[in-house]
Parts: C-alpha cells; structure tokens; sequence
C-alpha cells in the first residue's frame, strides 16, 4: 500500500464559503486523504455533508481557504500558474451529477464534446478533431449521426454518456466522478457504471466517485471515506470498512442499507447518531490510523474501545 | 422440442441508440411556432404595411414641411378626408397623408436606431456586469445614479443643448436608456451563470469571454427579443411624447410626435388631424410590441417541444 504511487494528497483541506457580510459557513475542515493511482475512493455522507465541495476543490471550481491539494506532488490550490492550471484542467476532469443541465442546450453535441479540444486545440486539423470525437462517442456507445443533435434529443442515459464522453476525450489521469448515477434511471445505472469501469481498465483512471448510495459504492470502489459535516470520520479499504465499520456514523449509515429482503427489513433497526456519544471537550480527536489502511477520527478514550472490539 | 431449432439473435444495440425525432433545428422551430400563430401573422402584415408605406410613400412625395405651395390658398385648407386627400389637408394646405407617411418614416428611424443602439450596448455591457463582481461594484452605483435622474429631464437638457435633428434626438434617448437594458441583462445573466454546464465549461478550461458568448448569450435570445419588443414602440411613443413637449425634433422634419403636437390645437375643430396620426403611432406601437412578444416566445426553446 504505502509504496503505491499517490496520484492526490489532500492535507488538512478547508473549504469556508462566504455568506454575504461577515457571516461564513465551513462546509469542509481539517480533511485528509490520499489517493492512488488507479483506485477508486469513494466519497460517502448525507447530502450537505461537504462530498462535493471536496470534488469541486480538488477540480478548483471552489476555493480553498486552508491547506494543500496535491496533484503528482505538485501543488494545484490557491494560486498557481498558468501552466499548472493547463495542467489540471488536462488532467482532472469531472463527471456531473445532473446530465440534464450538465450540458450546453444550445450546442451541439459535436460542440460540447469538442469544447475541450477547442480550449487547447488538442487536434492537428478538422479532419482530426472530427475522428477523435466520433472515437469518443463510440467508446460511450452512441453513434456518429448524434453529433449533429442537441442535449435535449437524449434519454439521460445518453447525456450522462456525452458528459463522459467530454471528460474522456482530454484524456485525464483523475477524474472526480460527483454522483453521476443519482440523477438517472434505475435501469441505466449500471450501463453508466459498467462504462466507467470499462475507462478505468483501459487507460488506469484514477476515481473519486462521490455517492450517496452505499450498494453502488461497494460494487466499484476499492476504498471508502465516510465523510460527516465537513470531517471524514472513517476511511478503509471497502470490505474492511463494511465488515469492521467502527466509527458511530458509519455504524448508522450502515444500517440504513436496505435489504431486498423483506424478513430483514421487517426486523430492521436503525441506529441513530447525533454526535452526542462523543465527549471531545478535554479529549480532542484526531485521524488515527487504527489498522494498517484504516482510518478513524476519534479521540484516545475512544480508540481505546475501538481497539478491543478489533481485538488488538 | 428440440435444442437445434432454436438460434441465437443478435441484439443490435446500437439500434436502440437512434433517435427517430426529424433533426431539430432551433431558427426553423422559432419561424414554425411564430407561423402557427394567426394573431401573430396579422400583426406582422400590419406592422409591416405600415413600415413598407412609411418607406415607399415618402419617396413619390417628397414631403417638407418647410415647403407649403397652398399655404396662402384658403380653399386648401381643412379638406376632409377624401378620395384625391385620403387624410385630408392640414392648417397649410399640405396633405396629411404624405405628412404622416413622412412622420412615421422619421419616427420608426428613431426607435429602430435608438433600440439597437441601447440593445447592443446595454447587452454586451450588462453579460460581463453579471460575470464580473467588481464591475458589479461599480457599475450597480452608476445604475443607482442614473435610475433616479428621470430620464425625460436628461433627454431634454440634452436636446437643448446639442439642438434639434434626428442624430441629436436618438443620442439624447441613448444616453441612459442602456443602463436599464444592462440591469436586466446583468440579472437574467446571474440566474444563468453558476449553473452546471457552465461548471462543465470551466473544467474544460473554456476562458470567460468564450462561456459568456458561446454559454450564456444563446440563452439570452428570448430575454433580448423581449427587451427589443418593449424598447420600439417605447422608443416610438417617448418620441411623440418628447416632441409634443416641443423638445423633439427641431424644424424641418416631420415626424408622429411632432404631427400630433402641431395638430393639436385642431383636436375639436378638425378631428381627423389629431386622431390619423395618433392612431397610425398606436398601430405601430401595438403591432410592432405583439409581433416582438410573440417572436419572443418563438425563440424559447421551452415552446418547441409540443
């Protein structure tokens, strides 16, 4: 594990959002997590937990206002110039959430999938460009003649596949995927997954797959982060974290999974958490490496418990 | 039954990725839902006979209101409407058709230059006020300043002081009205500017000034239209209303406005000279303000659908 090569370094990352006035809202605090290359993390907590934010910093949509983003060692937050910011966009791209207003409506699809290769003028001639993007709509499954169409002639399904396709054709290392099933139909999710997947094998991408959907989240990652209001809580490889979840949260978000059993769900109990089994006001917590790989935020009365039930 | 007569199908699935809908195109859809309108076609003959006249008329009679060969003739004056005076003569002698034709052909100048000068600046001008906040900063306290001179008395020091034409007239209504045509371009830009596809845009490291024209503007197009469709007749009745205040246009130039100021002294005695103009300018108004309405709906691509 430790020799692997790190593709992102996030060190103590905070993301504080301006709220009109003096009033602010830090909607990430104090996160650290690496990335290797040709993993999948996964990004999971409640909505308004801080997921996306992570995403849009790393991608520079947001602003940071403390600590480092790392890309292959290089930092990419705050200010950096002109060939770093070339870089990143070349490098990082992002698949959307909401295929519906992901895309341009008054483009094309030729233009939207293009835009990139336009920006930095990725091809040698039109004939070249044209090649290339009809090579990206076959490698998402759609066909030559939609590139003279606009978005709004597509099922989601097909818009999710143009907005990979777009991400695809910049020919990134790292892609921050911000949950780009929530938004689509039940039965064309896994297609979308299954293509992802397909990506990764082919070209070794490197996944930040934000969710909210702990099923989905288990069949393609490699490592989860449970993320709570702002703060990663857990962290570890998927089937550690699932069969040791150790952390309070990530016990009840556990137990919200539903089941497709119908004697299960009946005899289901939800656990809750709200934050007040922790006594942190002497004590404070800290990210601790428990296990070799897995991660928990907790103090060292609580680390303590935790390390009985693991049974070290 | 036997294995044997059973094979497999192949399942094409690329066959499944056809669209079958005819191929959209968004200016054939925007004239195929204009058409489809009957209010919107009478509009647009009317508009459009009124406009055609204004410029065909005026060129077979070369009317001048400086010129009045009948003026000491008595008998010329104040003929009803008639065959050989289809809107009768005025106090001069002259014949009110031409002098209208003449007027609309000055007036229609006016709004038309006035709105696609206010429109172009008031658009580029009000995408990067959206954009940018710092030019929000400053530009929000010019908007407070101008917003709050009423606009008649800047138009009206400004005709006193640069004179009476039709260059000077459309410069003195310019002068602040792209200010408000930036404002409500700044704020329909604002609703527009932070939603995902222009995210999407910026990952792919598009520069602003390619999102704003190639991102934002197209959205606009529907929003432009109905600034357009108000600012004409706006533009038309500011006009009589600026003339009738006798601040128009200055001597030796007909237009609406000034034709229902010089005739309104006639209102009771000569009807027709009051209400022929008057009734051509509101026409214009309406058919020009409907027709812009309805294009403004046509060029929604929300409307396209059904």
């Amino acid at each position: 594990m430790e020799n692997r090569e790190k593709i992102i370094e996030v060190k103590n990352l905070e993301v504080t959002f301006q709220l009109g006035g003096k009033k602010t809202l830090t909607a990430v605090k104090n996160v650290s997590f690496d990335i290797y290359k040709g993993e999948t993390l996964s990004l999971v907590g409640e909505s308004g937990s801080g997921k996306t934010t992570i995403g849009r910093a790393i991608i520079r949509l947001n602003e940071t206002t403390d600590g480092e983003i790392l890309f292959k060692g290089k930092k990419i937050n705050g200010k950096i110039d002109k060939e770093t910011k070339k870089d990143v966009v070349r490098n990082i791209q992002m698949i959307f959430q909401d295929p519906a207003s992901s895309l341009n409506e008054r483009a094309t699809i030729d233009y939207c999938i293009s835009e990139g290769l336009y920006n930095f003028h990725l091809y040698e001639d039109e004939e070249d460009r044209e090649r290339k993007v009809s090579q990206a709509l076959a490698d998402v499954g759609l066909l030559e003649e939609h590139k003279s169409r606009y978005p709004h002639e597509f099922s989601g399904g097909q818009r999710q596949r143009v907005g990979i396709a777009r991400a695809m054709i910049m020919e990134p290392q790292f892609i921050v995927a911000d949950e780009p099933i929530s938004a689509l139909d039940v039965s064309i999710r896994a297609q979308v997954l299954n293509l992802m997947k397909k990506f990764q094998r082919e070209r070794g991408l490197t996944y930040l797959f934000i969710a909210h959907d702990l099923s989905v989240v288990r069949h393609i990652s490699d490592r989860i982060a449970v993320i709570h209001k702002g703060t990663i809580v857990e962290m570890a490889e998927t089937e550690e974290l699932f069969n040791n979840p150790l952390h309070p949260y990530t016990i009840s978000l556990l137990s919200a999974v539903p089941m497709p059993d119908p004697e299960i769900e009946k005899n289901k109990v939800l656990i809750k958490y709200d934050g007040s089994e922790h006594d942190y006001s002497v004590d404070k917590p800290d990210f601790v490496e428990i296990t070799p790989g897995h991660f928990v935020h907790a103090n060292q009365k609580e680390l303590e418990e935790y390390r009985k039930q693991l049974g070290i | 039954m036997e294995d044997n007569r059973f094979t497999f199908v192949q399942v094409d699935d690329s066959l499944s990725e056809h669209i079958a809908a005819p191929k959209y195109s968004y200016w054939g859809s925007v004239f195929r839902k204009f058409f489809s309108s009957k209010v919107a076609i009478a509009m647009l003959v009317i508009s459009g006979f009124v406009v055609l006249m204004s410029i065909v008329q005026p060129m077979f009679s070369n009317y001048d209101p400086m010129i009045a060969p009948n003026v000491n003739n008595h008998s010329m004056w104040f003929i009803g409407p008639s065959l050989e005076y289809l809107f009768g003569t005025d106090n001069i002698g002259n014949s009110l058709f031409d002098a209208v034709w003449s007027g609309t052909r000055n007036s229609l100048f006016i709004s038309i230059v006035a709105t696609i000068i206010t429109t172009t600046i008031g658009t580029i001008v009000g995408l990067f006020w959206g954009f940018s906040k710092r030019f929000d900063a400053i530009m929000i306290e010019i908007y407070n300043i101008i917003a709050n001179i009423p606009t008649t008395l800047i138009a009206m020091i400004m005709v006193y002081a640069l004179g009476g034409g039709i260059w000077q007239l459309i410069f003195a209504v310019c002068v602040t009205s792209w200010v408000g045509t930036a404002y409500f371009i700044r704020v329909q830009v604002m609703i527009i500017r932070d939603r995902e596809y222009n995210m999407a845009s910026r990952c792919l490291g598009t520069p602003i000034t390619k999102i704003v024209f190639n991102n934002v503007l197209p959205y606009l197009i529907s929003v432009i239209m109905t600034s357009v469709s108000r600012d004409v007749p706006a533009f038309i009745s500011y006009e009589v209303f600026l003339s009738y205040l006798g601040v128009g246009l200055g001597y030796g130039k007909a237009s609406l406005g000034k034709l229902i100021s010089n005739y309104s002294p006639y209102m009771t005695s000569s009807p027709y000279l009051f209400w022929i103009p008057l009734s051509i300018s509101a026409i214009l108004s309406v058919s020009l303000y409907i027709v812009g309405q309805k294009l403004a709906d046509a060029s929604d691509p929300k409307t396209h659908m059904n």
